[in-house]
């Protein structure tokens, strides 16, 4: 009988561990995979621009200052290494973006251009994702470390070598808000 | 008194907990079912019954369980949503199924100047996702991202798994009861089943009072847990969305909406059933309340 016992309780004990090992191995891919999206979206806004500034160069020819900060920031996107850098190139383009669609704002043919408005529309699209990568990245992030910070997840955790793991967090100087000038 | 704020994570647990203290108190029913008719019958009897009634069950709903998506498509009349004007449709669902980690759905419209939207299929792999032409004219982006949101939520949660085991229980509690009846009613009429137990009249009354209220009851039940589902759904989208204004508007416009004529078989599915029923007989909770809760949150 006790024997029974005894390897009942050993057959629960190894299915623990097993679970533990599963959870912290199915946790970890999840961030891969969505920090993975994250660059997969980056890359995708950069593909965006050529057709972008085609689309508005017959338009804005004396907006150069503007096309040649978008150019810009896609060079400094596409050369960037680690999501990191790539988030913070992102972040850059997306502003220089959104003055391209401030200016656009006063050239009536080029907001009736349909091509345009695709663009700005799939533009917008990425943007969201983005935000919602990151966010579910971050997610990820949480459920990861709360589970190698409580107990017995700690002891698994430093067990298998599972380490704390870092949110995504967007640069100090992006985050203040813009000073409006006049 | 002020009222506190909801925190969408404790929402999302507190109405799984009560859908399963629900179906919980349909397994119970059954239990009491079964007792009462081997008591009535003699334990040979009610095996029989018993396994009839599983069989039956699980045949059908598994059928339907398999094709629900499918089913779902071809009851509404729905096609594929291709095409330049569902980009931001296919747009929005891909950020949402970024923000929950979901597999991209099948997208579907279904003309109908109402708004509404619906989602089906057995897991997240075979999910299908369907709006109205309405929804989309007249929501607005924001809008109609909460409204997607809760449909996703739907298939995150595994909502529509967890209503098929709902209706398993609830079908085969009512195809016991019916076997039950007919057999007693078969035995009195040819007299054979009335000869030993005179003493067990009450057990008797006892078991046929059982046998019809069990599959009223438990489909009040199925219905309440149908509610349930859509708190928690809401709660989910709020999840998703880290907002529940969107979702909130939607809900707002569509208190203006007309009854709209959907097959009574689907219906359930739908993101709201604006019908003016009492609340115990609805699928879904009413608007107002919805609206309450997200504005809390």
């Amino acid at each position: 009988m006790i024997t029974w016992i005894l390897i009942g309780v050993a057959i629960i004990i190894v299915f623990v561990f097993f679970m533990y090992y599963n959870r912290f191995v199915r946790l970890s891919h999840q961030i891969d995979n969505s920090l993975a999206q994250i660059s997969v979206q980056l890359k995708k806004r950069s593909d965006l621009i050529p057709n972008l500034l085609s689309a508005v160069k017959g338009y804005m020819k004396h907006e150069k200052k503007v096309i040649t900060e978008v150019t810009n920031a896609r060079k400094a996107l596409v050369g960037a290494e680690g999501i990191e850098a790539k988030m913070k190139a992102g972040n850059k383009l997306q502003s220089a973006l959104k003055s391209i669609f401030a200016i656009a704002e006063g050239y009536p043919d080029l907001k009736a251009n349909t091509n345009f408005l695709q663009l700005q529309q799939e533009l917008s699209a990425i943007e969201d994702k983005v935000a919602y990568a990151r966010q579910y990245y971050n997610d990820g992030i949480m459920s990861y470390n709360v589970m190698t910070n409580m107990v017995p997840g700690k002891w698994f955790a430093s067990m298998y070598g599972f380490n704390k793991r870092e949110y995504l967090k967007i640069a100090e100087a992006e985050k203040a808000v813009p000073k409006i000038e006049f | 008194m002020e009222q506190t704020r909801l925190s969408f994570h404790k929402e999302i647990a507190k109405n799984k907990r009560s859908s399963y203290l629900l179906i919980g108190t349909v397994l119970i029913v059954l239990l009491a079912l079964v007792y009462s008719i081997g008591f009535v019958m003699g334990p040979d009897y009610f095996f029989i019954i018993l396994i009839a009634g599983t069989i039956i069950s699980i045949i059908y709903v598994t059928a339907g369980y398999y094709k629900s998506a499918d089913l779902a498509i071809a009851a509404s009349n729905a096609k594929k949503a291709s095409g330049p004007e569902y980009r931001q449709y296919h747009n929005i669902v891909e950020g949402l199924c970024l923000a929950s980690g979901l597999p991209k759905p099948k997208l579907y419209i279904m003309h109908n100047q109402q708004i509404n939207a619906f989602a089906s299929g057995r897991d997240p792999q075979h999910a299908v996702v369907c709006v109205t032409d309405g929804a989309i004219e007249k929501l607005t982006k924001q809008e109609l991202e909460g409204v997607l949101a809760h449909e996703l939520s739907h298939i995150a949660n595994y909502d529509i798994r967890f209503m098929t085991l709902t209706a398993v229980l609830v079908g085969m509690i009512a195809i016991i009861s019916q076997i039950f009846l007919r057999t007693l009613f078969w035995s009195s009429m040819t007299g054979r089943g009335n000869s030993k137990n005179n003493n067990n009249t009450i057990m008797m009354v006892i078991g046929i009072a059982l046998a019809i209220l069990a599959p009223i009851l438990v489909a009040l039940v199925q219905l309440a847990i149908s509610r349930k589902r859509e708190y928690a759904a809401d709660s989910s989208a709020v999840k998703f969305m880290r907002t529940p204004t969107g979702l909130i508007g939607a809900l707002k416009k569509i208190q203006h909406n007309t009854p709209m004529k959907v097959s009574g078989a689907v219906a359930p599915l739908f993101l709201a059933k604006p019908t003016k029923e009492k609340e115990w007989f609805q699928t879904h909770p009413p608007l107002s309340k919805r609206i309450a809760r997200l504005e809390r949150m």
